[in-house]
């Protein structure tokens, strides 16, 4: 084993040859960063897309009634919603939870009536970022106020500040009728609504159909992607949910789980490439530095210092290496989260076509953040793998330094 | 020395020292194989995205009325389809031009209703381009000669309560505002796994859907491109074939959110690629100043029988350019075959996850295939080069302000 | 050949109207998120079963009877009272409505209760419909796509009550018996290959008073009974012996009925054309 003097003297090389030292360091230390920067990435870039892929319409878990997704029938309602509601909001792992209604509607603006469809919503509820009407001012609904989807507008002549008739079927079967003032257009990622959305709150929608206390759907948004199983678990063991049908969003769109597991897959992918890079930097880096101390080696071995000594020597000077290496590493990773794990990493100026970004598409804004997240699993991944490789870099110099002939590797 | 002296040292220097020469273009060619089949990877995965959308229906684009990208009236029709779909089909580039005609239409049974999307398709136009066709559970899809026949989603089945051979009663209001009924006997049910998508879906003939509402002709031509990624070139050429009433549109203009998201992808995509491509260059230029530290008392040596410090630099620079063509060179060779096999076999996501993918398997075919290019050759190039310039910028500097008896001496700086 | 109604014309005309009142939206919301009524048990009908005899000894001519059937609530102009009784097995919905219907083109018809929907008007006139609404004073047109849909809630198909006539040629009618209670005829219309329709066959029974129509069953493309129409209740109106409730119920449901009931019915009235209009349907709250 490694002496005292042997850690002395690896110390102490490491230390007279710190141009030499610090470009090996700095492989290590990029190389842990770039993994644990890329696997960070990786995560957000999987929560925000499992979020575009289900939707601001789906969430992550939904409460039925238990027959209402078979027809959409506009008398299955989730009964005393506002007790179901304070039931689901306590859990701890809910961040979100808001009702909404559905009902189709003959819009009309002057005579001629069009089809529409009503979605009324908790207006504050779903502003958050993965809510129906993200950044939106949620005061803006309610009295009588409605939005209207971009593509809906457009093509009937909406205009912020008409008045728009909307005449439905209530809870009852009666007819259901009202006059609302338009008060904004807006463009939502979801299609339904872009091309024949009429956004209301609430309160107004439960008005105008008789839904008093009552909802067609609760959406559920968890505070972390891999705990929504559990969260549905615990939630459908609550007596208010008693006879009501939750689930996670797995079993509402069943066709994106594959498209998401994959997605998984390939940013694993991805990360393997990414840590593959930085190995071979390192193993070029360890074993061109090693290698150029042929002329060192030779002279400690013509001195006196045995081929086992010599191997420990080295050993121990990567090691040192290794682990000072990756301390950095981790310590700029973890640094680059801190500051941009609340703000969000814009990849469009990275990488990406920046004009793309000002544009929208038919009223629809295009986010390039990312909100960067780390598991110390994946810092404990990082450091195992770089260390390793930082070390098994020095192997083949040392199998070929112990069996120098010390002239020959004094040689200029 | 001069510039052929300078060449013949630096050549002669990487000959005789194998291994380091070796270590160098070996750790180059690496690098930049990684980077190329990184980038080829990276550009096949966004473009599988593409092929998901073009594949379920909506082609790479499309050709529908002017006012429809606005409106989206399902009663536009073309003008003149039927030459246009030919002068379409002719152009070089075309893989397949499907035409579609929709409308709303009530699908009735016994007592019981569905409302539907009618889409009117060219069965073997649909086939080729549609991946919804392989998603025929029961029975079988359209066929050319094919009257008074539908295909419907299984979620529309089960809401009928109905089984192939049945014959459902159809009611559409035609142009005239007038009802029209016929009857339409089920040859197959589609199921996708999706209970929204198969609740939406209804195919009968082009003709069936021009009977019933007594609209002539194609309200869409969908293009499947061979080059998707030759898309906005295309666009033009086809508005020039095109009635000046209709218009070309891509797929991102038809289904926006895509769009959107496609664009997100793209540009994270791009970051990961630049990411590798970062750290490959580093890993080189560490591993290259690494070296070239290495003979500072070589260079001390030179500069003291008499050879000026900028020739010194030009021979570093040499070196250094040499390397990285013969890195880029092993480069382009390793990376022939992953990058080879990838765009042609591509890369199969069923094998490592199995079946559970089988179910949006059908309307997206889980495989990366990798887009090389004339690009890779200046990729390579410029990956190599700009690395080991990068490392030789130090020491050519240093070599220029060094004074030859300090480097000579034995202690270590 | 014959003419089959399986409903009274007038009737129907009004039924439109109100159907396109209340199920204006079920075309779209079916297009859109799709409509189904669940399937339940199979019902057992809940009237006696017209037993067949054997003998069709002395059988009337088939187009007689129906004949006799059409002209049943045949009327140059008709205004009635009717109310609909809606029940589900969740909850049973009543409707008091007032229609005036001249020819198949032309209908007003106006919701006296229940109370929310009171003063809701529907006006027909051709291929147009409009509703008034007295909540928001507005009269909207609806769009034809939107006319499609079937009565939401109720047991009628679009087929019964938007499709104008065109039985005729589509089936192939013949006494296949004798009924003994109540004492008739028993009827069965048979769909020919080509006809567009949503039945393969129905089999009606008139009984010997008057030929007056006591049941409807109606087979789907599948030969299995889809439902049951019962005719009872005559009373004199106007002058005529009609059957005034009209019970519609589905097979394959439990628990659903819809009843239609003439309060009162005066036929060959003289209606103008003022009747149908829009200034009248704005003036009917």
């Amino acid at each position: 084993m490694a002496s005292k003097s042997t850690l002395r003297i690896a110390w102490r090389n490491l230390g007279r040859n710190r141009k030499r030292s610090s470009l090996a360091l700095t492989a290590i230390a990029v190389g842990q960063f770039a993994f644990l920067a890329i696997a960070a990435l990786m995560h957000g870039y999987m929560g925000d897309f499992h979020e575009s892929i289900t939707g601001p319409m789906i969430g992550h878990a939904q409460i039925h009634a238990p027959e209402w997704r078979d027809d959409r029938s506009i008398d299955l309602t989730i009964d005393d919603v506002s007790v179901v509601l304070e039931a689901v909001r306590d859990d701890p792992a809910v961040t979100n939870v808001s009702a909404r209604i559905y009902a189709p509607v003959l819009a009309a603006l002057t005579e001629e009536g069009f089809m529409g469809f009503v979605v009324g919503v908790d207006p504050l509820a779903e502003s958050h970022d993965a809510g129906l009407l993200p950044d939106f001012d949620g005061a803006a609904l309610g009295d009588g106020r409605v939005v209207v989807g971009y593509n809906f507008a457009e093509r009937y002549g909406i205009e912020p500040g008409a008045e728009l008739a909307l005449v439905g079927q209530d809870v009852d079967g009666s007819i259901a009728s009202g006059l609302f003032t338009v008060a904004d257009v807006v463009a939502s990622p979801v299609d339904i609504v872009n091309n024949l959305g009429i956004v209301m709150a609430l309160g107004d929608a439960t008005d105008m159909l008789a839904m008093y206390d009552q909802a067609h759907e609760l959406v559920i948004h968890t505070e972390d992607v891999e705990t929504i199983e559990e969260t549905v678990a615990r939630l459908s063991g609550l007596s208010p949910l008693d006879g009501l049908e939750i689930l996670p969003w797995r079993d509402i769109v069943p066709t994106m789980v594959g498209m998401i597991e994959m997605v998984d897959v390939f940013l694993y992918i991805v990360l393997m490439i990414v840590f593959i890079a930085a190995a071979a930097g390192i193993a070029n880096t360890m074993l061109m530095s090693t290698f150029e101390r042929k002329h060192e080696f030779g002279m400690l071995l013509s001195l006196g210092c045995g081929p086992g000594r010599l191997a420990r020597m080295i050993t121990v000077e990567a090691v040192i290496l290794g682990l000072v290496g990756v301390l950095i590493g981790t310590v700029l990773g973890l640094g680059l989260l801190a500051v941009t794990s609340q703000t969000g990493m814009d990849y469009a100026a990275l990488g990406g076509d920046q004009e793309t970004y000002e544009a929208s598409f038919q009223g629809l804004n295009l986010s390039s953040l990312v909100y960067p997240k780390l598991y110390v699993s994946d810092v404990i991944a990082g450091v195992v793998a770089v260390f390793l490789t930082s070390l098994l870099s020095v192997l083949w110099p040392i199998a070929k330094v112990v069996r120098m002939e010390p002239m020959e590797a004094m040689r200029l | 020395m001069n510039a052929p002296l300078i060449g013949k040292y630096a050549v002669r220097t990487l000959g005789r020292n194998v291994r380091r020469t070796f270590l160098s273009v070996v750790g180059i060619g690496i690098g930049v194989a990684i980077a190329i089949f990184m980038t080829a990877f990276m550009k096949g995965s966004t473009q599988m995205r593409v092929r998901a959308i073009a594949e379920s229906g909506f082609g790479h684009v499309m050709v529908a009325h002017s006012d429809w990208n606005v409106s989206r009236d399902n009663d536009l029709r073309l003008t003149g389809w039927e030459d246009e779909l030919e002068a379409v089909r002719a152009m070089p580039g075309v893989k397949v031009a499907a035409p579609h005609a929709r409308t709303t239409a009530l699908l009735a049974f016994g007592t019981r209703v569905s409302g539907v999307q009618m889409l009117g398709v060219d069965p073997e136009a649909e086939a080729a381009s549609s991946r919804l066709v392989l998603a025929v559970s029961e029975g079988r899809y359209l066929q050319d000669g094919d009257s008074d026949v539908a295909v419907v989603g299984s979620t529309i089945a089960d809401r009928l309560d109905v089984e192939l051979e049945d014959d459902l009663l159809v009611t559409v209001v035609d142009a005239a505002g007038e009802m029209e009924y016929a009857m339409l006997r089920i040859v197959g049910i589609v199921d996708t796994g999706s209970r929204d998508m198969d609740a939406s879906i209804c195919h009968v003939t082009l003709a069936d859907v021009e009977r019933l509402t007594k609209l002539p002709g194609a309200g869409e031509i969908s293009v499947t491109l061979d080059e998707p990624l030759k898309m906005d070139s295309m666009v033009p050429r086809l508005k020039e074939v095109v009635s000046p009433s209709d218009d070309v549109l891509t797929w991102m203009q038809v289904v926006p959110a895509q769009g959107g998201d496609y664009q997100s992808d793209k540009g994270f995509m791009n970051m990961l690629s630049g990411t590798v491509i970062v750290v490959v260059m580093l890993g080189i230029a560490g591993a290259q100043l690494t070296a070239i530290l290495e003979r500072r008392r070589e260079f001390a040596v030179l500069i003291a029988l008499g050879m000026k410090s900028s020739q010194v630099v030009r021979l570093i620079l040499f070196e250094a350019v040499v390397l990285a063509v013969m890195g880029a060179a092993i480069g382009l060779l390793l990376a022939w075959w992953p990058v080879h096999y990838t765009a042609t076999v591509g890369f199969d996501f069923s094998t490592i996850l199995g079946e559970e993918l089988s179910m949006s398997g059908v309307l997206l075919e889980p495989i990366i295939y990798s887009i090389p290019g004339a690009w890779i050759f200046t990729h390579a190039l410029a990956i190599a080069l700009v690395s080991t310039l990068i490392a030789a910028i130090y020491p050519a500097v240093y070599a220029l302000r060094t004074d030859p008896t300090s480097a000579l001496s034995l202690r270590e700086a | 050949m014959n003419s089959l109604r399986t409903e009274p014309r007038a009737l129907r005309t009004a039924l439109c109207a109100l159907a396109f009142a209340l199920a204006i939206l079920a075309l779209f919301a079916a297009t859109v998120i799709g409509r189904e009524t669940t399937e339940r048990r199979v019902a057992t009908a809940v009237y006696p079963e017209a037993t067949e005899s054997a003998s069709i000894e002395g059988a009337p001519d088939v187009d007689d009877i129906l004949r006799s059937y059409d002209d049943l609530y045949n009327s140059t102009g008709t205004k009635a009272s009717v109310e609909i009784t809606i029940v589900t097995p969740k909850k049973t919905r009543n409707l008091e409505l007032r229609f005036w219907a001249r020819g198949e083109d032309k209908a007003l018809m106006v919701v006296d209760a229940p109370p929310r929907d009171a003063g809701t008007a529907t006006l027909k006139v051709d291929k147009n419909l409009w509703n008034y609404l007295p909540k928001i004073s507005r009269t909207i047109r609806v769009p034809p796509s939107m006319m499609m849909g079937s009565w939401m809630g109720s047991d009628l198909t679009n087929d019964d009550i938007v499709r104008d006539s065109s039985y005729e040629d589509d089936y192939d009618s013949e006494v296949v018996g004798r009924t003994d209670d109540p004492p008739g005829w028993k009827l069965r219309m048979t769909a020919r290959p080509e006809a567009v329709g949503l039945w393969n066959s129905v089999e009606m029974v008139f009984a010997d008073d008057a030929w007056l129509p006591v049941m409807a069953q109606f087979y789907d493309r599948k030969d299995r009974l889809s439902r049951t129409m019962t005719f009872g209740e005559v009373k004199v109106m106007n002058g005529r012996r009609v059957p005034t409730l009209i019970t519609i119920i589905p097979e394959r449901e439990e628990g659903r009925r819809t009843e239609f009931r003439y309060l009162d019915v005066e036929f060959d009235v003289e209606l103008s054309d003022d009747t149908f209009s829009l200034s009248r349907l704005e003036r009917t709250h």
